[in-house]
């Protein structure tokens, strides 16, 4: 079985009297692609925003690679190669698509400050710009790479976060919400391109309200309900397993 | 052509048109150049960095007194002098910026605001060290190499301090650095999520361009041979957000276009208006946010583009 890239350990995150995430396990490993799922509140935004440095937690554990993260600051949680996306789109505005996936290399720039004014930091640029140029294909923006990002659709921007995250060769991406607010053309572009990112190896978790979107896609979910694991199982026994469906799905079917 | 002929060229003709010019006009032009480099390095702080701040014209100031200062009141030798210059810029900077710019925006635009108050109280109540309000007069650059550099010799030096700080601002925004810069800009907590060090990044812009605005500053102090503190009062400082806004900014191009439009307006305007054009100045830059909030160079972007 592949080593596990990231492990969660009893963590749990309270807001005054309430409890959004109630001691949590889970772990992640390379390549795989795990779901998390859960209704509104059930505390997916916050586990991720807890991994991801964003809040810190109340108590528990977070490794990656083997080293605690938690409790670092979300640039130095990124620089470890833990790279995120955004629910709703954050792309940096003044700037081409090309740009803005140069930017979420930034950690893999190795070329000093001095040596970028004073000595010739060129070459460095070359290569990350073709690999910028490459990711860009790769999620299949390849025509808008020198647009202003302003010109994006919907969807166009959330397979740029996704290049972006890419950019800073994570060995874990976080996505939150990938599929929410896209047409069914989009979402099977993003499943697609979500795939190929576990083909990489990279570990994928992906947190997702849209289990029609999810269970075919994730090889693992965790179920979450009022901040707490209810389940964490392939997809196939998450359908079958009437507490999820009590929690979750059935409302969710209700819903639609 | 080639982006190091392209240098060439533009050293040779600026460099040269001094010896043109008549020596009035000799003075025009070399003040010019000087508010092209201090807006080429405000640009890179307001435009690219998204840090509004108010002070860059003080660290103009500090740079012309401490370098007089340390030349004519310690009897420093002129590198000494020099590197000291700096580094009293750099650390004034960090201590500004180090708190700052760990708060939201408007702190530091009132931290900077009141540096740049705080720095003409100074000037007026430092005594013999500044000459109080009269400031220091009455001296000149001392001879390097045994050379005496004046007149269109001294233009030539500033073009040399335009052309290497626009070379500086120009490589660093080409690069991951600038980039990081825009990204704080735009969105920092997306660029921390990026990798890029928002409170750091912020910090060494802020003292970059203010170092840069302070070596400018030693240039100036032998422009007139004079530094007082009416010249480095507040508003310069908003002649300076202004020329970057007015030509556009977070544009290289923006800031030269802005600061030689707005420096050489008053020259034409003077005639016609007399003192009101201040008034000028003020429709100018509410046209230019409401009409054309990318600017002079935004606006040109537009038309060539349509």
């Amino acid at each position: 079985m592949p080593s596990a890239v990231l492990e969660v350990k009893g963590l749990s995150k309270r807001f005054g009297g309430l409890t959004a995430v109630s001691n949590l396990d889970f772990e992640v490993r390379e390549g795989e692609i795990l779901g998390v799922i859960g209704p509104n509140g059930a505390g997916k935004s916050t586990t991720f925003n807890l991994i991801a440095g964003t809040y810190p937690a109340s108590s528990g554990e977070v490794f990656f690679n083997q080293e605690s993260i938690l409790g670092l600051p979300p640039h130095q949680i990124a620089r470890r190669g833990v790279m995120r996306t955004f629910q709703h789109n954050r792309p940096f505005a003044g700037m081409s698509v090309l740009d803005n996936v140069l930017v979420g290399g930034h950690a893999r720039f190795r070329a000093a400050l001095w040596k970028v004014v004073f000595g010739n930091a060129s070459q460095e640029e070359t290569v990350m710009r073709e690999r910028a140029r490459e990711l860009v294909e790769f999620v299949g923006l390849g025509e808008l790479q020198d647009a202003d990002v302003t010109m994006l659709s919907f969807g166009q921007g959330r397979l740029l976060e996704i290049a972006r995250a890419l950019a800073g060769e994570p060995r874990l991406i976080l996505l939150d919400e990938p599929a929410a607010g896209l047409t069914p053309d989009e979402l099977e572009r993003i499943a697609h391109v979500i795939r190929g990112i576990a083909a990489r190896g990279i570990a994928v978790l992906l947190i997702e309200h849209d289990m029609h979107f999810l269970l075919p896609l994730a090889q693992r979910v965790v179920v979450l309900n009022f901040g707490a694991k209810i389940a964490d199982a392939h997809p196939d026994q998450v359908r079958a397993d009437p507490a999820v469906m009590d929690a979750y799905l059935g409302d969710h079917a209700a819903a639609r | 052509m080639k982006s190091g002929l392209r240098w060439v060229v533009a050293f040779v003709v600026l460099a040269g048109l001094p010896f043109l010019l008549g020596s009035y006009y000799n003075d025009v032009y070399r003040k010019m150049l000087l508010w092209v480099t201090l807006a080429l390095g405000y640009n890179f702080l307001f435009g690219i960095g998204g840090q509004v701040a108010f002070s860059h014209f003080a660290f103009y100031g500090v740079g012309a007194y401490s370098i007089v200062i340390f030349l004519f009141q310690l009897n420093l030798p002129l590198p000494l002098a020099v590197l000291l210059g700096v580094a009293l810029c750099v650390v004034v900077a960090l201590a500004v910026a180090i708190p700052s710019t760990r708060l939201e925006g408007f702190y530091l635009a009132l931290a900077t605001l009141a540096l740049a108050q705080l720095f003409v109280v100074v000037l007026n109540e430092g005594g013999a060290v500044t000459g109080g309000p009269g400031g220091i007069a009455n001296y000149r650059l001392p001879e390097i190499f045994g050379l005496r550099i004046r007149g269109p010799w001294y233009t030539v030096v500033i073009v040399v301090l335009l052309l290497a700080t626009f070379a500086v601002l120009w490589r660093l925004d080409r690069s991951w650095f600038g980039r990081a810069c825009r990204a704080v800009r735009d969105n920092p907590e997306a660029a921390a999520a990026m990798g890029v060090d928002v409170a750091r990044t912020k910090v060494i812009v802020f003292t970059l361009t203010s170092a840069l605005a302070g070596i400018a500053g030693m240039v100036y102090a032998f422009v007139d041979n004079t530094v007082n503190p009416p010249i480095f009062g507040l508003d310069n400082a908003f002649l300076i957000l202004f020329m970057v806004i007015v030509g556009g900014a977070g544009r290289h191009a923006g800031a030269i276009v802005g600061a030689v439009l707005l420096f050489l307006l008053p020259f034409f305007l003077a005639p016609l208006v007399g003192h009101h054009h201040v008034l000028v100045f003020g429709i100018l830059v509410l046209a230019a946010i409401l009409v054309a909030p990318k600017g002079l160079i935004g606006f040109y972007d537009a038309l060539r583009r349509s």
